[in-house]
């Protein structure tokens, strides 16, 4: 027999809908107490974050590595092998060695940009389920961070400081639909927004409509009012592909940002501002091409047959 | 007897929310990723009494929107999840061969994701959350349903057997 409703049932769901539109209009309109509930939320969620981070490291990229697994097939097919402790050993090694590798490269680029900062582990991926893109680090106001200050990796941008707790913080990663970014083209120093499409590629739109954009260029954060929220000088991106449709009132450009947002193991929060501006000394170096041996054959023609008769 | 059904509720919620975002969001999954608190919830409504799925609904939504990681103002989550969970137990109390048959269960679930997720899109923009591309949308949309079709057949189970264990019901799946 199908369910007929009451009105008791008819009373309950009106009561929850109205609970949850009086949610809505108190969030929209800035009410504390429910920044508080997130606040209080994340405090508690924080220390099972970071022991979910211990138990999911060996496997986190595994989804990631199975797209590349016909490279690593003989390395995984050699480590199947191996005991389980070796191989538990082995991987958190990797992993040290990693992060080591990133924390070493964000410590180059923090210190050619004269930016103090202070680093962090990830201790948490924010959920698809709600289309954002962020994550969560394992410091927060305790260690000096504060809201809206710019967050890098060795490759360039993360995102900023969207919220912080005591011991974590939130951050919006510059891969996020919502977020908008200040950004200046190296060299010619042309200015445009930046604003990131949900994927590694953003979309750049050019403030000035004279500018020409060309594939390669590479992109810079343009910096804020006293440095918050973005210091100027970090390497965003660069251009994959320009827009020249002849209707456009400003020229656009795909972007694909330096940071591999999936990939994130640890990430620095930039605490202090350089005092001057770095300009282009950010810039990432371009790979140089492994030059071709050239090998010269020399043939000496061995003396004919019948000259050694 | 109230009280044991709350209490044994608020924990098994507790708990699989704590699972959701310490642990399954830590990994990378292709396309989208999956919620295994969702399909909780989702599977709580569809063994349950339209009342009981609407209070689902109320406290798996109030508990979505409590997450940092969550774009939309607080109370957007609450809203969606307490149509789509009464939604899910009206259709199928009353109707013992649809809840008894898993199939019926699975599909339910699988639609109120989607559902939900497209839900979750039209209110946001109406609310003015910025949304991203619309390829990368369809990606998460299409990839999320594709998950929760594959794990809800191995959860479903175990969360029948919760259900039965909290309201002392004899049925499980």
């Amino acid at each position: 027999m199908r369910y007929g409703g009451g009105n008791r049932s008819r009373l309950l769901l009106i009561i929850l809908i109205v609970s949850s539109l009086f949610l809505i209009t108190l969030d929209l309109r800035g009410v504390q107490v429910l920044d508080g509930l997130r606040s209080g939320s994340q405090t508690v969620l924080s220390p099972f974050q970071r022991a979910g981070n211990t138990v999911a490291t060996p496997f986190k990229n595994f989804f990631s590595d199975i797209t590349h697994l016909g490279r690593t097939r003989n390395q995984l097919e050699q480590l199947r092998a191996e005991n389980f402790n070796l191989r538990t050993k082995l991987i958190n090694r990797k992993n040290a060695d990693a992060q080591l590798k990133k924390y070493k490269s964000m410590l180059d680029l923090a210190g050619t940009g004269d930016f103090k900062i202070l680093s962090a582990k990830v201790i948490s991926q924010g959920s698809s389920q709600s289309f954002s893109q962020s994550l969560t680090i394992d410091a927060g106001s305790n260690s000096g961070i504060r809201r809206n200050m710019t967050v890098i990796c060795d490759a360039g941008l993360v995102g900023v400081v969207k919220e912080v707790y005591p011991n974590s913080a939130l951050i919006l990663l510059a891969s996020d639909p919502s977020f908008r970014i200040g950004v200046r083209i190296a060299g010619t120093q042309q200015i445009g927004i930046l604003s990131g499409q949900g994927s590694r590629k953003a979309v750049l739109q050019l403030i000035d409509n004279q500018t020409t954009l060309s594939v390669g260029d590479v992109l810079l954060a343009r910096g804020s009012q006293r440095n918050r929220p973005f210091v100027p000088g970090v390497p965003v991106g660069t251009v994959i592909a320009v827009d020249n449709s002849a209707g456009a009132v400003a020229q656009s450009a795909s972007v694909k940002f330096y940071t591999n947002f999936s990939a994130l193991g640890v990430v620095a929060v930039v605490v202090g501002a350089p005092k001057t501006d770095p300009r282009d000394a950010l810039v990432p170096a371009k790979p140089r091409p492994t030059p071709i041996p050239t090998i010269t054959i020399l043939v000496t023609p061995s003396p004919s047959p019948s000259a050694t008769k | 007897m109230i009280t044991r059904q709350l209490s044994f509720s608020g924990l098994i919620f507790l708990s699989i929310y704590t699972l959701q975002e310490s642990f399954i969001n830590q990994v990378r999954f292709p396309g989208g990723s999956f919620s295994i608190f969702l399909i909780f919830a989702l599977v709580w409504s569809a063994l349950s009494t339209p009342e009981v799925g609407a209070i689902t609904g109320f406290s798996a939504g109030f508990l979505i929107d409590l997450s940092p990681s969550s774009s939309g103002p607080v109370g957007q989550w609450t809203l969606i999840l307490i149509l789509i969970c009464f939604g899910i137990a009206f259709l199928g109390f009353g109707d013992d061969k649809s809840r008894g048959n898993p199939i019926t269960i699975v599909f339910l679930v699988v639609a109120g994701v989607f559902l939900a997720e497209v839900s979750f899109l039209i209110t946001g923009v109406l609310l003015g959350v910025n949304l991203g591309s619309f390829t990368q949308i369809l990606i998460i949309l299409f990839g999320m349903s594709i998950w929760t079709l594959l794990i809800t057949p191995f959860t479903l189970p175990i969360f029948s057997r919760l259900h039965a264990f909290t309201f002392d019901t004899g049925s499980r799946i």
